[in-house]
This record gives C-alpha cells, sequence and structure tokens, in this order.
C-alpha cells in the first residue's frame, strides 16, 4: 500500500509537468495582448509598450516558462499580472474555500444521491424508483446556473406565503452572496451538489440492480441474512466499487462547476478566480490555480484508488 | 423492504426538518433591520452607516497608476483627491488646487489649498504634486496613462502652495487631464517606500497598493481581493466630513445576485443595472433605479483601410440605412439618445446645431450605386462578448439587408477583439469610447487622429489630413471659444467622412435602496460618496 501511494505521488510530477506545459502554451496562442487588456481599450500606445515591457512579456516563451517553472518548484509562482499581488496569496484562502464547496457538494450528493440510489434499485419499477429516477433526471437536466438563480429567487429573495401557513410569512431564508455562515452555504451546495447527486442515484441504482442478481446475494439470503444486512453488507458494499469511482471524478467536475456557482452566488473562491484571470490575460495567475487545481484532482483520486483497497480487498493495488 | 421505508421517511424528516430549522435562525439582524426602518420614518439627514455597494467588478488596483478601469478608480477616488474635479456636468472644479490660470500659452499656474493633510499625516504641499505627476511620467513606473500628461514638459515649485507646469506645445485641456482619477495624489512617504521597494526587485506600485494613503474623505481599511474593498471615513478630513462611517464595495458579479442584494438589503447600491433589469427593480416599493446620462459614445466603424469601406459614399449609405431607434429601444431599453457625432452632448464644446446623417434607406440605396455597389456586397461586423454589442451586431446585420448587404457576426473574446481589430483585421466593428477626461480633445484625438490608428483608439483607421489639422489645433488652441469653434468644424467634416456610425451615447444605471440619498453618479461613471447618507 505504502509502495503504491509512494508510486502514484510520483506519477503526478509527468501530469503536472504536462499540464503546466499545456497550460502556458494555451494561454499564449489565445489571440489578446496582456499589455492592451491591463491598459484599457483607451490606452495609447507607449503605455501598452511600457506595460509589456515591465511584466516581461519581451522575452522567449521557453525563457519565460523555464523561469516560471523553476520557481514553481520552489512555491513560488510568481505574481500576477494585474494586481502584482504574489500568486500564493491570490490563491490562499480562496483555495480552501473552493475547497469546501465542493466538499459539502459532494458529500450532499453522496449522501442523497446513495438513498435514493439504494430506495431505487431495492424497490425496482415501483412508483417510488420511477419518482427518483424522474427526479434524478431532472436534477441532471438543470443547467446549475439556472438552479442557483431560481433557488435564490425563491430562497433568498424569497416568496410570500398565505397566511393560512402558520408560524412563517415568507420563504426568504438564506443570503443571496457570500460564504462562511450556514445561511450562506446551503443555496450553493445545493446548486452545485444537484447533478452530482442524479448522477450517484442512477449509478447506485444500476449498480445495485446488477449485484442484487448475483449468486452470492441469493446464498446470503438462503442462509436467513437479515435483509438490512443483505442490502449494506453484501449488496452495497461491491455496488458501491464504480460508484466511488465516479464520485472521484465527479468530484472533478464539480471544481469546474464550481465555476459558474462561484460567480451566481459572488462567493470568492477559485473559479472566480481563474475566470477574471484568463479574462485579463493575467498568466501567472491561471497557470498557478490550473496547477493547484490538477494537483486537487490528482489527489482525490489517489484517494479514490486507495479507497477500492477497503471496499474490496481482493483489489491489488502494488 | 419495511426498513427502507423507514429510512427514506428519516431522511425525508430530517430535510424538512432542517429547513425548518434554517427558516427559524433566518437573519436576525435583517429582521431588526427591517422593524427599525418601519419604527423611525422620521426623515432626517443622519451621520453614520455602512453604505455596501455591490459591484461587477472588483478594483484592479488601488494604485491610481496600476491600472485603468472603472472599478478601480471608484474607490480610488474616495481615499485619494485630485488637483481639480469633475462635477455632474462635466465641468471643472477645485479640488487640492484653489485656483488656476494660464499664465502664457504654454505655462499653467495651479494655487493649492493649504492645511491638508494625508491619512498618514504628512503634508499636502507643492513638492508632494510634482513628485506624484513626476511618478505618472516615470517610465519605470509604466502608468497606464502617463500620455493624456507627455506634453508637460517641467515642472517648477514656486512656493509650498504654487505649483508651475510647463508644456512643450500650448495644450488646452491640461486642466481636464488634471481631474482624471490616474492624478489623485499619493502619500509622499508612501511614494518613496515605493520606489525603495522596487529598488529591491517589487514591482512598481507594490506598497501603496497594499495600504493606499491619500488626503480623501474615506480612508481605506482592508481589501479581499475578489471579495470586497471597504473604507472608512476620515474624521481628520480638510474640508466638510463624510456622513457614512464606512463603504464596502463588495463583489457581485451576475446580474440577477446584485438585485438579490439590494432586495434583501444586503447591500445598497447595485453597479450597474443591465437595461432589461430595469423592469424588475421598479417593481419593488424598496428600490429605484436611476439614470445618469453619460460621456461614452456606442459606435460601429468601418475599417477605412479596407474596401469597400475606404469609400465615403459607402459608408455614408451604410450610416443611412440604419434606424439607430431600434437599436436604442430594442436593445437598451431606450436608456440612450442618438448620437450625430463622436461627441456626448455633455462634454462642452458640443455642438447641437449639428444634425448628421438621417436614417433614409431609399438615399442610403442610391448613394450604394453611386458607389458603384448597386447589388450590395459582403463583410464581416466583429464584435466583443457584451450582450449589447453582440445584439447590436445582429441588429446591424438584419438592417443592412434591406440595402443588400450581407454581413456576417463574428464574435470574440473581449482581449482576443481588441487586438485584431487594433491591427486591421476586421471589416466591421462593434465597440465604444469612453472620453475619460471630459475634454472635447479626448471625444476626438485618440478617436480618430492618424497618430492614433490601432490599439490607441483609432480602430476605424480614420486617415484625414484635414480633420488631424483640426484636431492638433483644437488641443493647441487656448480660448474656449476658438477652440469650440475649431471642434464645430470637426464636428461638421466627421459627418461628410462618417467613419462609423454613431450609434448612440448611453444611460448609465444604478439600482438603489430608497434608504440611500444624495447619491451622486458622474457622466463618468464615478459614484461620488461624500454627501451619501443613509436615512434611518
Amino acid at each position: 500500500m505504502f509502495t503504491f501511494i509512494i508510486r502514484r505521488l510520483l506519477q503526478t510530477i509527468p501530469v503536472l509537468i504536462g499540464v503546466s506545459i499545456l497550460v502556458f502554451s494555451l494561454m499564449h496562442l489565445i489571440p489578446g495582448d496582456p499589455a492592451q487588456i491591463m491598459a484599457g481599450e483607451s490606452a495609447p500606445e507607449e503605455q501598452v509598450e511600457n506595460i509589456r515591457e515591465r511584466l516581461g512579456l519581451n522575452e522567449s516563451l521557453p525563457v519565460q516558462y523555464g523561469k516560471f517553472i523553476t520557481n514553481a518548484v520552489q512555491g513560488d509562482l510568481g505574481s500576477s499580472v494585474r494586481s502584482g499581488r504574489a500568486v500564493t496569496k491570490e490563491i490562499g484562502g480562496r483555495f480552501w474555500v473552493t475547497v469546501e464547496l465542493a466538499l459539502y457538494s459532494t458529500i450532499l450528493s453522496v449522501f442523497l444521491g446513495l438513498i435514493a440510489g439504494i430506495v431505487s434499485a431495492v424497490r425496482q419499477y415501483s412508483f417510488s424508483d420511477v419518482a427518483i429516477m424522474i427526479v434524478a433526471l431532472f436534477g441532471l437536466s438543470m443547467p446549475n446556473f439556472w438552479l442557483g438563480l431560481m433557488l435564490i429567487q425563491w430562497f433568498a429573495m424569497g416568496i410570500d406565503l398565505p397566511s393560512w401557513i402558520p408560524f412563517i410569512d415568507s420563504t426568504a431564508w438564506f443570503k443571496p452572496s457570500g460564504w462562511g455562515s450556514f445561511s450562506q452555504v446551503v443555496l450553493p451546495v445545493i446548486t452545485l451538489g444537484t447533478a452530482g447527486a442524479a448522477i450517484v442515484a442512477r449509478m447506485t441504482r444500476s449498480s445495485m440492480l446488477d449485484v442484487i442478481d448475483e449468486d452470492y446475494i441469493r446464498t446470503a439470503r438462503a442462509k436467513g441474512a437479515k435483509e438490512r444486512s443483505v442490502i449494506y453488507r453484501h449488496a452495497l458494499k461491491n455496488a458501491l466499487i464504480p460508484v466511488v469511482t465516479v464520485v472521484g471524478l465527479q468530484f472533478g467536475a464539480l471544481l469546474g462547476g464550481t465555476i459558474l456557482v462561484e460567480t451566481v452566488f459572488a462567493i470568492n473562491g477559485m473559479g472566480t478566480l481563474i475566470v477574471d484571470s484568463i479574462q485579463a490575460r493575467d498568466f501567472p495567475v491561471v497557470q498557478g490555480t490550473i496547477l493547484v487545481v490538477s494537483l486537487l484532482f490528482v489527489f482525490v483520486n489517489l484517494i479514490v484508488d486507495i479507497s477500492y483497497n477497503f471496499l474490496n480487498k481482493r483489489i491489488d493495488l502494488d | 423492504m419495511n426498513f427502507s421505508r423507514k429510512s427514506f421517511l428519516f431522511v425525508a424528516f430530517t430535510l424538512i426538518l432542517s429547513l425548518f430549522l434554517a427558516a427559524c435562525a433566518g437573519d436576525p439582524e435583517d429582521d431588526s433591520d427591517s422593524t427599525n426602518d418601519d419604527a423611525t420614518e422620521t426623515s432626517e439627514k443622519s451621520e453614520g452607516g455602512d453604505l455596501v455597494i455591490a459591484t461587477a467588478t472588483d478594483a484592479v488596483s488601488l494604485d491610481p497608476n496600476g491600472s485603468n478601469d472603472i472599478s478601480s478608480f471608484n474607490v480610488q477616488m474616495n481615499i485619494y483627491e485630485k488637483l481639480v474635479n469633475q462635477d455632474e456636468d462635466v465641468e471643472l472644479q477645485p479640488g487640492l488646487a484653489e485656483s488656476w490660470e494660464t499664465i502664457e500659452d504654454d505655462l499653467w499656474e495651479f494655487k493649492l489649498q493649504e492645511g491638508v493633510t494625508f491619512h498618514d499625516g504628512s503634508e499636502f504641499n507643492a513638492d508632494v504634486v510634482k513628485m506624484n505627476i513626476e511618478r505618472i511620467l516615470d517610465p519605470d513606473v509604466g502608468s497606464s496613462q502617463a500620455s493624456l500628461y507627455e506634453m508637460i514638459e517641467d515642472i517648477e515649485v514656486v512656493d509650498d502652495y504654487t505649483i508651475r507646469f510647463k508644456t512643450e506645445y500650448p495644450f488646452a485641456p491640461l486642466a481636464s487631464h488634471l481631474a482624471h482619477p490616474v492624478t489623485g495624489i499619493v502619500s509622499p512617504d508612501l511614494i518613496e517606500e515605493d520606489y525603495a521597494a522596487m529598488e529591491d526587485g517589487s514591482d512598481p506600485g507594490t506598497i501603496i497598493n497594499e495600504n493606499p494613503v491619500g488626503t480623501g474623505y474615506f480612508k481605506f481599511d482592508e481589501w479581499e481581493p475578489g471579495n470586497y474593498v471597504r473604507l472608512v471615513r476620515n474624521d481628520d478630513y480638510w474640508n466638510e466630513p463624510a456622513h457614512l462611517d464606512s463603504v464596502t464595495f463588495k463583489v457581485v458579479k451576475e446580474d440577477g445576485t446584485r438585485i438579490a442584494e439590494i432586495s434583501t438589503g444586503e447591500a445598497h447600491i447595485s453597479h450597474p443595472v443591465s437595461p432589461s433589469d430595469v423592469e424588475q427593480i421598479e417593481q419593488s416599493d424598496d428600490l429605484v433605479v436611476t439614470e445618469q446620462s453619460s460621456v461614452r459614445l456606442e459606435y460601429v466603424g468601418f475599417n477605412m483601410a479596407k474596401e469597400p469601406f475606404d469609400n465615403a459614399l459607402v459608408r455614408q449609405a451604410i450610416s443611412m440605412a440604419i434606424d439607430k431607434d431600434q437599436i436604442i429601444d430594442g436593445i437598451y431599453e431606450g436608456f440612450g439618445v442618438p448620437a450625430v457625432g463622436p461627441i456626448p452632448p455633455d462634454i462642452p464644446g458640443f455642438d447641437d446645431s449639428i444634425s448628421g446623417l438621417e436614417y433614409d434607406v431609399d438615399k442610403a440605396k442610391e448613394l450604394l450605386a453611386e458607389a458603384g455597389y448597386a447589388d450590395g456586397f459582403s463583410a464581416t461586423i466583429w464584435t466583443g462578448d457584451e450582450r449589447e454589442s453582440i445584439d447590436t451586431a445582429v441588429n446591424v446585420q438584419s438592417q443592412l439587408e434591406e440595402i443588400g448587404i450581407d454581413l456576417k457576426v463574428e464574435e470574440l473574446e473581449w482581449g482576443a477583439f481588441l487586438d485584431q481589430t487594433a491591427s486591421g483585421e476586421h471589416d466591421m466593428l462593434v465597440v465604444g469610447w469612453t472620453s475619460g477626461t471630459g475634454d472635447i480633445d479626448y471625444s476626438t484625438y485618440p478617436l480618430l487622429h492618424s497618430k492614433n490608428v490601432g490599439s490607441p483608439g483609432n480602430r476605424t483607421f480614420t486617415e484625414d489630413e484635414e480633420l488631424d489639422e483640426l484636431l492638433d489645433q483644437g488641443r493647441q488652441t487656448p480660448g474656449e471659444d476658438e477652440r469650440f469653434e475649431i471642434y464645430k468644424e470637426a464636428q461638421e467634416l466627421l459627418v461628410d467622412i462618417a467613419p462609423m456610425i454613431y450609434t448612440h451615447h448611453p444611460q448609465h444605471l444604478l439600482g438603489v435602496r430608497n434608504e440611500v440619498k444624495d447619491l451622486t453618479q458622474l457622466p463618468t461613471e464615478y459614484l461620488l460618496l461624500k454627501d451619501v447618507y443613509i436615512e434611518e
């Protein structure tokens, strides 16, 4: 197990180098001069030239990349072209905001998805199965920026309820923006977690259905095991392997999804940082952020691989 | 099966319970706020309060020379002051300079306010002004706006509170240029510290950006990039201090979320408001939409370096084939005035006797035939990724179909758009121009002088000797009347040259909560917050 983790960690190095080369060249292939964008549409030529000079954008691409990678290894991701602050400082607190958002959403989607998936599978073709699958299809097809705006409309701006409903007169329960307090976290997490919950539900259902027909489940039932034990200990544990894979990949998708959700809910995370920096051609920040996100993604998938072993001892990591 | 039903019910119950708990947990502060509103309805100018402005973009830099964008300057205008201020009529008012005059055509003298101190306690005087202007001109600092002051040849400190600027040639708009927010006066100690840090390898402005110090009515408190900037009142302000305790510029990108912010009272002002959202805001009893005419021109430009747009008849024909009201009413919901030329009506020197090219499709067809394009032609119209620009391009496309011109709309990401239109790859383009200094020179010279072709602003590649001569004369002629006479001629000439379809001058729109009083927005889009108070 230990050698596996070491080996996997070493494997991430070429991946990260690849990512950095890709990002570096992509940013320079996109038309648009960062100096011009910084100076603004109404700025004179000499200023643009001044800024270009100041940022070292006159140097050749290999030289610029070489400098970037040497410093990155030492934990220095350079400084932002726009604000002049260190990239690590720019990423700083935003990293945890995005990780929290993605993590809570994953927890929500796994929690809701597993329950829905199990219920659906255990009662295949029943009313609840059909209802859950319809809701899941809906959750999967809803664009999350739209869902976010609707949730803001319903639960932040609120809907005035008729007077015959006791205790509450409006549904303005949560805040429309920001991150930190419970009332700020709920809406973005639901927005981001919904599609994931739908995927996990569908995945759990089909994977459970495959497993439930297996011989060992029939054997377990035949030897008189309780239904609860059959479902959880025998069926679910084996059905979880593809689900865990999906959750791992889903976490990556969530990191992408945070871009939209952070924008809608005005959350100051890495998603908005990436978008802003791409628009401003802030090369160092884009490179740094994507590098950090890929590191996170690689790390999550490492955890997924390790968890296979806990779910099924026969999976040999070494 | 029994258990799964139970657990399902349990989960459902937990979810409902948590919703109720959340409802009860709600927002105690908000509740108390609303009861306050009901309890005290007396309208009396109240001191204090924390104003929250939901703004679409964060400041880029808090060093006046660090960037060139509305959001940065909007924050800076409260921290720093300039020698000269611009009021809502785009007229110049004393700022840190008490008065100014031209001693000779190329020599300006400014008398400065006495008894002004910076937030860090250092004193404001002529040496500090000299230091600040020299910093803008310093190529090592790389200010984005240095060219506004490039004609300044020499700065002479006459005494502590008198300073003279000698210009290379007579330059009439100098005082207007000194009203540009880039001339926000920074504390001398801070500038020295910043230069010292530059010697140690820091980027210019790093120190100033981290802890900006000016003489303004608000002081810098905290900046969490991407999230908010907070300023607090400067109680030692040399003039009448501000009413508010603090101002927070909170970054909320999404239009819909900004509206939610002001409707729920999380913020007081939404800056800006999209024209299509005005109706929704006006439905609320707590909110109003404020309108301010702008010094901006939206235009559809021709690339005059390319065929067939090098032919004046073609440009005039197209200009006459466009019904501007369709664009203003259909896309900008009526928030704008049709333009007759490049100069916004609020800019001193604008001549309202000029009528421009009228909408006349038949005449347009005649002109096009006269130019040898009776059957029309095909071309491409370029636009950035802003919603209104794309809609404008599509509208122009459909209107030009009527005179047989087949337009293809090409939509580009903003950075790519700026880059490629600067190098003249486009046939036509949809873009705008803001007269940042409020002087007529800035509405024309960078936009249309042959010296400024490409990225400096002349994206229509207008190269006309007669126009160049007028624009050169205009900026170098001292007396206002003589100057405006020259610009009148230029405005007439520009109708014939028709380098662009002057579409319209848009309105600036803000969503504001009712309790916010005495808010002023300038035609240059900046907010004036000194007199603002929150009615309790």
